[in-house]
């Protein structure tokens, strides 16, 4: 485990049914600050499972996970207070239904962060601006399009100023025409400066974006490496097999 | 006029004029609402109050670490498990007798006997509607709220009980509909309901055709008023989504 990592993951398991079903099967990683990793594989392979784990949406069987040098996989640990600093997106973008895109954006940093609210909404509208959405503000989710959902669902991760932003499959669930705006939006926020680890299927985005390329499969890291060396010259024949399908 | 009309004429004027008698009635149109409403607040206070337990049982207990706050949410579940078997394993009438000749015996009030009876029976039903609804809300929502930061508490009270409310408003309308209809029963121990009040008609009288036939109408219109109402109130929630 490397020192000076932003998260670092040790030996990291995450078993079912007992342990016949091995979704991670010790899976030992470190990113670091600023840094933009894209984990890749095939379905099944872990890669969701190692993401949704280190915020702890999959509480890991056995392994540890250190985030700005605090074990949090340590029972001890209060994770909600580690969470506010890990935005994440999901593929399914999972925007609360019930709320406005502007309160969508507020609630948390108003509730968790003690936000004044005309502070908390100016955020909003500065970050909505740069998205490209500042006239949707009043819409409620079910008013927007898919693409339109998850730039709001990034911004309402960004509301939060995280230290790292884990990106979920954020552009499976997009219709082909709106895959652009929000891999845009991704594209500014690397160049910003912004740790991000993004699981994907989008190699032109791993390719143009990434300092890392993570290549998982059956719960194990088999391969990383700057994506010249994964997309160019594979080295393991699992990589070059799932390469060979894709591209 | 023929005389059948006149007979019927004669028979309301019996049934409801004479001796003032529509004021049992009114009084029992009171009596109904108020042993409705307050056995409705009962109800849903304990309704959710078992929902969070099996909700939090069901969500956190395999998650939750050793300790006396995970023995006594097991208590609890068991003790919710229990309850919910035997209300809605037995007849209300049945329950409405115990609480009133066993349970409460000694207590001489008979619409609060009513109210704690009906809303014990009552809370079953809407706790398991509650359950129902926080369970059909996507566990998306309560990943997208825990993953900003909100404890498991806060994710309920911000994100999934509103959107819970919303979808399950049309049962537990139905529930409460349901609810005003059997307290019809409260007149065998003794609440002078509506009921009751025509069945007290029937008994100076010795006739049933007015009486009947007029709480039937008024029940009626009870429920059609309440359904209205909470149409309008569907409509308000709804409203903005789209």
């Amino acid at each position: 485990m490397n020192a000076n990592s932003l998260i670092a993951t040790n030996n990291l398991c995450k078993y079912y049914n007992g342990g016949t079903i091995k979704a991670l099967d010790g899976v030992t990683a470190g990113i670091k600050k600023g840094e933009v990793v894209v984990i890749i594989g095939p379905s099944g392979s872990g890669k969701s499972t190692y993401l949704r784990s280190l915020n702890l949406l999959e509480v890991p069987t056995s392994g540890e996970i250190v985030f700005e040098g605090v074990e949090i996989t340590d029972p001890k640990v209060n994770i909600n207070l580690h969470r506010q600093k890990m935005g994440m997106v999901f593929q399914q973008f999972n925007l609360f239904p019930h709320m406005n895109v502007l309160k969508n954006l507020t609630i948390a940093p108003i509730k968790l962060l003690k936000m004044d609210k005309a502070e908390a909404n100016e955020k909003a509208m500065a970050l909505l601006e740069r998205v490209g959405l500042a006239d949707r503000s009043e819409a409620y989710p079910a008013q927007l399009s898919g693409g339109q959902k998850q730039r709001v669902a990034i911004v309402r991760a960004l509301m939060m100023s995280p230290d790292v932003m884990l990106f979920d499959e954020p552009t499976s669930a997009l219709d082909p025409e709106m895959v652009g705006e929000v891999l845009d939006v991704m594209k500014e926020l690397a160049k910003m400066g912004m740790t991000m680890i993004v699981v994907t299927h989008e190699m032109g985005f791993a390719r143009e974006v990434a300092d890392r390329v993570i290549f998982m499969s059956d719960g194990k890291i088999v391969e990383e490496g700057s994506p010249d060396e994964i997309f160019t010259n594979p080295q393991d024949p699992r990589t070059k097999q799932f390469l060979h399908s894709i591209l | 006029m023929p005389e059948w009309f006149t007979k019927l004429t004669r028979d309301f004027n019996t049934a409801f004029v004479v001796d003032n008698r529509w004021k049992y009635l009114l009084e029992g149109v009171e009596n109904t609402l108020i042993l409705t409403f307050f056995a409705l607040i009962l109800g849903v206070a304990l309704g959710i109050i078992i929902a969070a337990i099996r909700v939090t049982y069901d969500k956190q207990y395999h998650l939750m670490k050793r300790g006396i706050s995970k023995f006594l949410l097991c208590i609890g579940n068991i003790i919710a498990k229990v309850y919910l078997t035997i209300i809605r394993g037995t007849p209300a009438m049945v329950q409405i007798l115990i609480i009133f000749f066993i349970i409460m015996a000694s207590s001489s009030n008979k619409m609060l006997c009513g109210i704690i009876a009906f809303g014990i029976n009552s809370g079953a039903y809407v706790a398991e509607i509650i359950r129902g609804g926080i369970m059909s809300i996507d566990e998306g929502q309560t990943e997208a709220g825990r993953s900003l930061g909100f404890n498991y508490v806060q994710t309920m009270i911000f994100i999934i009980l509103p959107q819970t409310f919303k979808s399950i408003l049309p049962a537990l309308a139905n529930e409460f509909i349901v609810l005003l209809k059997e307290t019809a029963i409260a007149g065998y121990v003794g609440v002078t309901d509506l009921t009751r009040g025509a069945n007290i008609i029937r008994g100076i009288t010795y006739q049933s055709f007015w009486p009947l036939l007029a709480i039937a109408a008024v029940y009626l219109v009870m429920v059609m008023f309440f359904t209205w109402l909470v149409g309008i109130l569907e409509r308000r929630l709804r409203k903005n989504e789209r």
